[in-house]
Order: C-alpha cells, then sequence, then structure tokens
C-alpha cells in the first residue's frame, strides 16, 4: 500500500435562484482503519426542501451501503424503494454518484442519473472505461488512481447551466467543461480542491448570469502528495527528553509549528537559534507570535490552541483578522494534510492554581478538541504522540 | 548614553494575570526616557514554576520584575535612567 498519497476532498454549492435550501447533497466520509474514502453525490427530484430531503435520504444511504460493501445494484433497488413518491408527478427520484476509493488509488465510481464524472489526470483529460450493470441507468467505473489526478463530481446544475442564452443554448457542453477545468489546472498544478470547486461553481453561475436556474454543485477530490505538519505543544514529562523533542523537530520533514512558551525556549536552546517575540503586532485576546529560524509558526499554548479549537468547529476564521495568532494557527493547520501533534505532558502546576482570572485548559484535552476537528470536520489525517 | 533593556513575559500566565498590557510600555514613557529603552519580549521568562513570586514577570537589565505592570515598570525605569551618569 502506498501511504503517500492524499486525497483533499472539497465541495460547493448554490441553490436555484429563489431557493433557500439547496436540492443537491454531497457527503463524505472517511474510513480510517480501511484506508478507504467514500464520497456521494445526489440530487434530489425538483428543488427546495423536498429536493433536499430525497436527496439527503438518498446520500445517506449510498454512503452507509457502500461503508458496508452492499452489492451496489442491491443498494440501488433499496434506495428506489425507501423514496417517498410524489404526488405530483408519481415518481420517486434522486440521482447519486458514489466514489469509493483506497488510499492506493484502486477506486470505484457508481453512477444513477447525474451527468458523467471528469478524471483529469496532471491536468488532462483522462477517459475512464463505463460499464453497465442489470440496473436500468446504473453504470460502474473502476480505475487506479494516482498522485495529482482530481476526480470531479457535480449536479445537472454545473453542465445545463446557461441553457437558453444565446452563446450556450444547449448549457455549458462537456467540451467546453473540459476545456475550461484544463485551463485551470494547467495554470496552477498544484491548485486545491476548494480553490478548483470554487471556480467552477463561480463560472457555472456565471453562465445564468448569477442567477442559477437548477441547484448548483460541485465536489472535487484531489489525489496529491501529503503536506506534512509537525505541532509540538508543551515542556516533555521527563525533563531528560527535552533532547529527543528537539531532535524530532530538527529531522521532520514537513513545516513545523511550535505552541507554547516553554517549549519554545526548549527548542530554541536545543537548537541554538534565538527566539525572538513579535511586539509589532499585539492582541489583547492571545499573547504575540515569535520567530524561530527553522519553525514555521511559534505561538503561545493553551489560549491560542483554545481559540483555534474555536475556529476550526465554528469555521469563523474568516472573520478574524490575518494576523491573529489563533487564525495564523488555524490556516496552517487547514493548508496540510497530515498533522503529527508532539504533545508534552509535564504539567505546568501554576496553570492550575483556583485563583487565575481565567480557566486554563490541560493541554492534551485542546490537542484532543483539535484533532478530533481536524478529521471529522476538515477530513484531515492526525497523529498524537504524547512525550 | 546608556540604554536599558525591558524584556516581559509574553507567556500563558502572565498573559492572562496582566501581563497583556505590557508591550504598550513604551506609550507611557515620557519621550526622552522611550529614547534609552529597549523593549523585547520572552516566550516565557521560565519563573511561575520556580519561584513563589507573582506573575507577570518582567526584566529590567537582567533584574527580574515580578508582579509587573507599566506604572511599576514605568518608575522603575525613572529612577534608573536619573541615577544614570550623563
Amino acid at each position: 500500500m502506498k501511504k503517500d498519497m492524499f486525497i483533499d476532498v472539497d465541495y460547493g454549492q448554490l441553490s436555484k435562484n429563489g431557493e433557500i435550501v439547496c436540492g443537491d447533497v454531497f457527503q463524505s466520509r472517511k474510513i480510517k482503519n480501511e484506508n478507504r474514502l467514500i464520497a456521494v453525490l445526489s440530487d434530489g427530484l425538483g428543488s427546495g426542501i423536498k429536493a433536499n430531503i430525497l436527496a439527503n435520504l438518498t446520500a445517506s444511504m449510498a454512503l452507509k451501503f457502500t461503508i458496508n460493501e452492499q452489492p451496489i445494484e442491491q443498494s440501488a433497488e433499496s434506495i428506489k424503494e425507501t423514496l417517498p413518491i410524489d404526488t405530483k408527478r408519481k415518481i420517486a427520484f434522486a440521482t447519486f454518484t458514489i466514489v469509493d476509493t483506497e488510499f492506493d488509488g484502486y477506486t470505484r465510481i457508481i453512477e444513477y442519473g447525474n451527468p458523467q464524472f471528469m478524471v483529469f489526470r496532471s491536468g488532462a483529460y483522462l477517459d475512464v472505461e463505463t460499464s453497465k450493470t442489470y440496473v436500468k441507468d446504473l453504470t460502474i467505473s473502476e480505475f487506479k488512481a494516482e498522485i495529482e489526478d482530481r476526480i470531479i463530481l457535480f449536479s445537472d446544475g454545473v453542465s445545463q447551466s446557461g441553457i437558453g442564452c444565446k452563446n450556450m443554448p444547449f448549457g455549458w457542453n462537456t467540451n467546453a467543461m473540459k476545456d475550461f477545468i484544463h485551463r485551470i489546472i494547467v495554470g496552477q498544478p498544484d491548485i486545491s480542491a476548494k480553490e478548483l470547486q470554487k471556480q467552477i461553481i463561480t463560472k457555472a453561475s456565471l453562465n445564468d448570469q448569477f442567477k442559477p436556474k437548477d441547484d448548483i454543485t460541485c465536489a472535487v477530490l484531489y489525489f496529491r502528495t501529503p503536506r506534512r505538519l509537525l505541532l509540538c505543544s508543551g515542556p516533555p514529562y521527563d525533563k531528560k527528553k527535552d533532547g529527543q523533542m528537539v531532535e524530532t523537530v530538527r529531522t521532520f520533514k514537513g513545516h513545523k509549528v511550535i505552541s507554547g512558551g516553554t517549549t519554545a525556549q526548549i527548542i530554541s536552546r536545543g537548537l541554538d537559534k534565538p527566539v525572538e517575540v513579535d511586539l509589532e503586532n499585539i492582541n489583547p485576546e492571545v499573547p504575540p507570535i515569535s520567530f524561530i529560524d527553522g519553525i514555521d509558526l511559534v505561538t503561545e499554548g493553551i489560549l491560542t490552541l483554545g481559540k483555534a479549537a474555536e475556529m476550526l468547529k465554528n469555521k469563523e476564521e474568516n472573520e478574524v483578522d490575518e494576523k491573529h495568532p489563533a487564525r495564523q494557527l488555524t490556516d496552517i493547520l487547514l493548508n496540510h494534510d497530515k498533522v503529527m501533534f508532539m504533545v508534552g505532558t509535564r504539567i505546568n502546576e501554576a496553570h492550575q492554581d483556583p485563583n487565575l482570572p481565567v480557566e486554563l485548559e490541560i493541554r492534551r484535552n485542546v490537542i484532543k478538541k483539535i484533532a478530533y476537528l481536524l478529521e471529522r470536520k476538515h477530513l484531515k489525517e492526525t497523529e498524537i504522540k504524547y512525550i | 548614553m546608556k540604554k536599558h533593556t525591558v524584556v516581559i513575559c509574553t507567556g500563558t500566565l502572565c498573559h492572562v494575570m496582566g501581563g497583556s498590557e505590557l508591550p504598550s510600555l513604551v506609550d507611557y514613557l515620557p519621550e526622552h526616557y522611550a529614547s534609552r529603552v529597549t523593549l523585547k519580549g520572552s516566550p516565557c521568562i521560565e519563573q511561575c514554576k520556580n519561584s513563589g513570586l507573582k506573575p507577570p514577570f518582567a526584566e529590567i537589565d537582567g533584574e527580574l520584575v515580578p508582579e509587573a505592570s507599566i506604572e511599576k515598570l514605568v518608575n522603575e525605569l525613572k529612577k534608573r535612567i536619573k541615577n544614570d551618569p550623563e
């Protein structure tokens, strides 16, 4: 199994003009111990709440069936039988596309009713063979994904955007779409899933003169070499292990963050590089950052970590000034794929004084919270080592 | 002219115990004093767990100042600058 592949996943949506709720649903789940990632895009019949319920039901069922490795034909039948029947049109309908990929690249894509997915290999469109199943309109495609591949899923709101307009009477045709995406990737070969889906959605919306005629959803799965980050926080329980911590920081291949004053001092002494506090940018909420040559970010510990956890939870990082130490910490965490936390467990007894004006959390708990949020909410891989 | 160095601790404990105000120290010094003071920060002066003294901590010319406040640091600096040989 190739361990050095990471799948960067993101999606974006716009509701049909006038609707508050989007009738397309995208769900994804990483199954850590099986090294699998499953993503589902479903488009419910019609628009608004009713479509959203149909799509949600379909996406959740498709996700669960796939996780449990149910034969896909049976799953499709079950989904069809479960969906409530539309009173007007007398049909129950929601499309779905399921991507089931293992981290060695083996990928299966199951489609029912959605526009066909696209794969780009290093920017060039890749034709993937599709085979039929005994269920009408249900197809399966299989291929081996490689690093720098991108799978793009979208609802018909994207492929049919602009329909009826003078310059694209039949909507955004497939070739024009392929060309558009190809040009973006060639221009920015390492564009993230988030940026790419944003550009596709913006173009689709522009095709509809920013008044989408249908729900627009686009999801991107980007297979890339993982960007690694080491976050080192807290002095080791046993002082004799300070050297070990310094060595881990020195030899780590990837970007490095230190969170904690004492930790910064240990690393500074160990690397024989001075630490300089940035007194130019002062924030009343948390202490300022510092600089150590060779370390990408040095922040204070508990308060900054706690604030970063809050930002990761509420996705509010864009509302905070870019220079805020916790925003800088959040940004660097979100820009990486595999985050290793090295947590020193020595407790600073002075932090436990009941007379402190604020409650200082235990470092271990804050780190665990951050790791959980990175995994569950942001689909990152994390590892915590205590020292 | 002799320059005095003030190091303020920006560690967690010092920050919550009032140290968050200390970076603006220079604003509170009369102009002719401000030019004779160098302000620096430390990620942690590492006094909170050893001594029986109270945070926030600062250092003036290497000497520890516990329970540092802007007022306390300004007074101490004034005293030192006055005693400097002209």
